[in-house]
Order: C-alpha cells, then structure tokens, then sequence
C-alpha cells in the first residue's frame, strides 16, 4: 500500500533554465493547490518549490488520475518546454517517496551537501498547503505526520552529524574567515580589484553582514564603475589602488592581469605609514594578483584560489564522510512512518473485528441474562462488565499482532486472514460505511484500544 | 547557559567552603600557600563567571577554567590548612591589599586565556585551516578585546593593591626592602602588567605581542611565585 507520492524536478534531473520555469510563487503555489482540491481525486497535497527544485507532494498515492493531475499541475506552471516536461519530472512512489522527502530535508539531496535552507523551505510548503481562507487545508493526517516527522529528519541530521559544518562556497568561506579575523563585519571596509563574477559573489556575501564601504578599482575605469554601481559601492582609478589599500579591511583580488598587481614592495610602501590593522586578502585570480610574499606581512592572512579550494575540499570530505549516518537516520524515520501508515490501514478491521465479536457477546448475554432472571441489577451489571472484559482480553493479543504485522509491511495478507478467519466480509458487506475511515473514526478506535488495555490492566490488577 | 550555571554553582561552592574556614580558624584565606591559592582560583573563577556571559568570548572559559583547576589542585594537594606563620601586615589593609592584587593576578589571568586562544586562532588563520579548533575559537578581535581589558583592568587594580602596601609600610614605618622575596615578586609582577601593556604601543602587530606578553608574563608570574615561594626560608609571603 503506497501513503503517498511524488513528481518533482530538480537540480538532478534539469538544468537552471528549465527549473526556473517549473518555480511557483507562493500565490501562485496557493492557486495551484486549490485547482488541484476542485479538479482532482487529491485528497492531501504539499508543494515544495526552491531554486534548486519543485516537487508535489500528493494523496493517495497508487492512483493514476491522481499522478497525472499532479504532473498536470507542473507541466501547466512549466508552459511550453521543447521536448516536452516529462523528461525532467520524476515520479517516487510509496516508501521510495517517504525517504525522497527525509532525504531532502536532510539537505542530502541539495546541490550544495547538507545546508540548512531547505529545512525552513520544506516547512513553509507544509505550512502554505494547511494555511487558507479559500479551499480546506491539503495537510491532511498523512503529509501532516510526514512533513512533521521530515522536519525532524532534517533537524536530527543537522545537531548529530557534521553535514551542515563548514562553509561550502568561495563566497561563506570567506564570510567565515572574515567573521574569524574581525568579529563582526560592520564597519569595515572592502576593496574589489578587477570585476570577476566570483568577486561580486563574496562582495554580496559579505555585504549581507555590514560591511561599511565597498571600493571598486579596475584598469578600466568604465567596468569599475558599472559593478560599483551594481553594488552600491563606489570607484576608483587604478592608480589610486595604493592609496585605497592602505585603508582596506578586506581585499578581493580578482583580474585577468598576466602579472601580480600587488607586488612585496608596492604592498609595504602602501601600508607601510598607515594603519597595521589586519587585512584579509582573498586572491581569486589565476594566474595570482598578489604576490605570495605579501602573505609573510605581519597581521596580513593572504589566501589564493587553491588555500580556498582545499578549504572547500575539506569541507565538503567532511559532509561527504557523514552521508551514510545521515542515510542511516533516513532510513530510521521511514521505518517508523511506514510502520504507522501500516497499522493506520487496520484500523478498519480491527474495527470490524471488535464489531463482530460485540454483537456475538451482546447476543450470548441477552440469552444468559434471560435465564438469569433472578439476578438482581448490580450482579446483571457485574456480569456484562465481565463479558466486556472477557471479549477485551480475547481480542487484545490479535489487535496488537494485526498492527504490528501490518506495520512490518504485512497488512494485506493479515488483513486478509482477519477477514476469513472471523468471517468479517459479511459484517463489513452489511455496514453502510467504507473501510476507508476519517481521521476522527481512526482516533476512535485508536482510543477504544487504549480503553481495552487499560480494562485489561484492570483485571489483571 | 548549562556551562555558566556549573560554573557559578562551583564559585559559590568555592566560596562558602573558603568561609567555612574562615570562620572555623578565625584566620582569612589569604596567609598561607595552600589557602592563598585557593583564593587566587576562587578570584580567577569569579573571572570565568563573568567571561561566561560574553558571547563569543565566554570560549575563554575553556582555558581559565584549566587555571582554576590547576591552581586549586595544587592548594589542595598542599593541604588547605591555617598558617602558623606571624604576619606583620594584618588587618584591613593586608585584606584589601591581596584582594587587589589577586583581582589584579585575575585580570591578567583572563588576558593570559585570551591570548592563548589568540595565538591559536592565528595559528590556524596562516595555516589555512578551517577545522574544528578554527570553529571553535573565538574571533581575533573578540580575544584582542578581552585580552586588553583583562589586562588594563588587572594592571589598575594590581596598582592600587601595591599603592595600598607602599602606604601601609609609610605609616607605621615598616621596610619596604626591594630585597623581601614578596616586595621583590610583587614589583616584579607590577613590571611584567608594565611590559605586557608596553607592547600594545607603538606600531606593528601589536595584537600577536599584546597575546604572547599576556601568556609569557602570567606564566612567568605564576611560576616564579611558586618557585620563590617554594625556596624562601622568609615568613609573610601574603600568597
């Protein structure tokens, strides 16, 4: 019995120019989840969309019209794709799609290995699809227990293995080498030399912790113009670099020189009679702008393109390394989530079960209790509470193993033998209900089994 | 939060067993080795407590409290006992005066943790390395920060702790010989504060020498106390 499915692209199955197509909004995720309550059999549904993926997230699975309203649902946002979508979609079913879910809140399956975003991301998808005013929440028991217990795979993956720690780009290892020189950033002063890409990656980085002022210098001053004005900074003449440096907190080396820009000496002449505060020099320049030797300044923390990749390197062998212990608590919360989803589809059985059996104990008690004419009130009282007991006591062994079975992946073949053994398809073919129970049905027999064991404990006691 | 309740319940532990004593000798813990270090780890514990409520800062604490253990381990293995020796200097001022100086000893204790981890820090900066002991230690500016306000902070009140003995040694015309193995200790001690600000001045990398004087002179500090005091025959010695 599969709980629930999934279609979805993602940063493995398509590149940027196509996932950015299949991105939602959250009002257009809103209208899209209500299209899919009206036009569809969907009973519960979660879409989750980031820059790096969109999946729904849809009940009951093992229905085909359901899985087409759902990839429906995607291909419309995508529009008209060459080659059609279908090529980027994957589809999990059952058990396969439980662990897809814990493994994306784990930030296992994320372009960048283990990081924390997606956790906040899974949760507002879960909170968008129970929150409006304008259809019934989609978060029904089976996403609600799913997303919860996913959000707890992600939260147990992060403080119990190491696959959140360490920066993982160019750009948050040297927000972290500048937080581990300066303390805070605000305040401090940051020089761009050349224009890279990668350069205004750090700048954004860095200027989300406060930097205080941004210099751009370039050979050509038109291009340190234009990126300083992108980045709310200001420009300088090359030839003013000297000066600039020689006020700088954080330098960003980044041109296609053929040479070194910062040489020993310019370097020393500059800072030499100005402040000996310590400066972070990020060189990403290849070949390098900043001679290695300025490295060997006093209070300077000189760092090339390969000191940040062997950085990085370690870092993500060290996320890498915690893959399988993450794997390992994946495959835990699934166990759980599947054995609950298995005894979840007993339910109606059990409740079947107890209803035969009641009316067999009502029926024998009747006939006893008719003989038993003489009996006053508190002994005819005494002695139905203890057909009750008896019947909780006889039924409590085999509700338990039915759960449990069911649990183990077995439900079908247990429910099956329920069915013959107590002759259950003609109390069931007799009901006027479904087997397929509410939520507030499930809790009652849920309770009801509660109440037998404790009755059970009573008479034990 | 855990770490700062364990270690304000460990001072207050601290602090009623060293009144216990007080008021079972009717002898303050100031007289004496064992005592004497004792209270210097209760001072230097007080200052772990307050490094505790300070953000990044309170990494400190992994170091001062490896102080705190050591100097209480070495009074209790001396045996926490009350002196015999005759003090000269008695009363208020002698309790003022070596409050002073241990607060003092205390400030230069948590410029001396500071640095430690400073010196570190900066060893993993020109490494390159962004392991688990780059995780961990704090910021150079943060430990540049704690540093010197432990140290100017320990130097004042350091100062005003020998000030408080110069003027007890006026008044009732007591020698204040630069001879006395505690006279000479203290002055000495005075210095190393002198130096260990100095090296703040002037320019260059003044952080990686303010941290390297910190550790150097409070270990110099500790270690020629326990050395003098082990081989002087002179009774006194306030430690």
């Amino acid at each position: 019995m599969s709980p629930v499915s999934v279609v979805g692209v993602s940063h493995l199955t398509a590149p940027v120019e196509i996932r950015e197509r299949f991105a939602f909004a959250p009002a257009e995720a809103e209208a899209a989840l209500g299209r899919l309550r009206t036009e569809s059999e969907v009973q519960e549904a979660v879409l989750l969309s980031t820059c790096n993926r969109t999946e729904l997230y849809v009940c009951p699975a093992g229905n085909e019209r359901v899985k087409e309203a759902a990839e429906r649902v995607l291909s419309d946002k995508a529009g008209e794709v060459v080659g059609g979508t279908k090529q980027y979609l994957y589809h999990h079913e059952g058990e396969a799609s439980v662990r897809h879910l814990y493994r994306v809140a784990g930030g296992l399956d994320s372009l960048v290995l283990g990081e924390a975003e997606i956790q906040g991301q899974v949760r507002d998808a879960y909170e968008l699809a129970g929150q409006s005013s304008t259809r019934p929440s989609l978060a029904g028991p089976i996403l609600h227990r799913l997303f919860q217990s996913a959000l707890s795979v992600g939260g147990r993956i992060r403080s119990t293995t190491p696959i959140g720690e360490g920066a993982a780009s160019v750009a948050s290892v040297a927000v972290e080498l500048a937080r581990k020189i300066f303390g805070g950033l605000e305040g401090r002063q940051v020089m761009i030399l050349g224009a890279g890409s990668t350069a205004e990656l750090v700048v954004g980085a860095l200027a989300r912790d406060g930097i205080r002022g941004l210099v751009v210098s370039n050979r050509t001053y038109e291009r340190a113009s234009e990126l300083a004005s992108r980045l709310s900074g200001r420009a300088v003449h090359f030839d003013e670099m000297p000066f600039e440096l020689a006020k700088t907190d954080i330098l960003i080396a980044s041109t296609a020189a053929p040479h070194p820009l910062v040489t020993g000496d310019g370097f020393r002449q500059a800072r030499g009679s100005g402040r000996r505060g310590p400066l972070l020099i990020l060189d990403l320049a290849i070949p390098r702008d900043v001679e290695a030797e300025v490295g060997n300044e006093p209070n300077v923390f000189l760092y090339n393109v390969d000191h940040l990749h062997e950085i990085l390197d370690d870092n993500l062998l060290k996320r890498r390394s915690s893959v399988p212990e993450a794997e390992a608590i994946v495959e835990e919360y699934a166990r759980d989530f599947l054995h609950w989803y298995g005894a979840r589809s007993v339910v109606p059985v059990i409740r079947s079960l107890r209803g035969r059996w009641d009316d067999v104990r009502r029926g024998e008690l009747d006939r006893l209790l008719r003989k038993l004419s003489h009996l006053s009130a508190d002994d005819r009282d005494l002695v139905e509470a203890f057909s009750k007991q008896l019947l909780n006591k006889l039924l409590h062994d085999p509700t338990r193993r039915l759960k449990q079975g069911a649990g183990n992946g077995r439900a079908v073949e247990f429910i099956d033998a329920v069915r013959y053994l107590h002759d259950l398809e003609t109390v069931e073919a007799d009901s006027s209900e479904g087997l397929e129970l509410d939520d507030a049905q499930a809790m009652e027999v849920e309770d009801a089994e509660t109440v037998e064991v404790e009755d059970t404990g009573t008479t034990d006691g | 939060m855990i770490a700062f309740v364990l270690a304000a319940a460990g001072v207050a532990v601290h602090a009623l067993a060293l009144a216990l004593f007080t008021a079972e000798y009717g002898q303050l813990p100031l007289n004496g080795l064992a005592p004497s270090l004792s209270t210097a780890a209760l001072i230097i514990g007080i200052g772990l407590v307050a490094t505790l409520g300070l953000g990044e800062g309170r990494r400190v604490g992994i170091v001062l409290v490896q102080v705190v253990i050591l100097l209480e381990a070495v009074a209790v293995s001396l045996g926490i006992e009350p002196s015999q020796e005759l003090l000269d200097f008695q009363g208020w001022w002698f309790v003022f005066h070596v409050t002073l100086a241990f607060v003092g000893l205390g400030g230069l204790a948590v410029a001396f943790a500071s640095g430690v981890l400073y010196l570190v820090q900066l060893h993993e900066l020109n490494t390159k390395r962004m392991g688990r002991l780059f995780q961990f230690t704090p910021p150079l500016a943060t430990l540049d920060r704690l540093g010197r306000a432990g140290l100017v902070g320990g130097f004042i009140t350091f100062t005003l702790g020998l000030v408080l003995a110069w003027l007890w040694t006026i008044n009732f015309g007591q020698s204040s010989d630069l001879w006395n193995v505690k006279v000479f200790w203290a002055v000495m001690s005075w210095f190393i504060f002198v130096a260990a600000l100095g090296v703040r001045a002037g320019g260059g990398v003044k952080e990686r020498r303010s941290a390297l004087a910190s550790v150097v002179g409070f270990s110099f500090i500790v270690f020629s106390y326990l050395g003098l005091r082990l081989v002087s025959s002179q009774g006194g010695f306030f430690l």
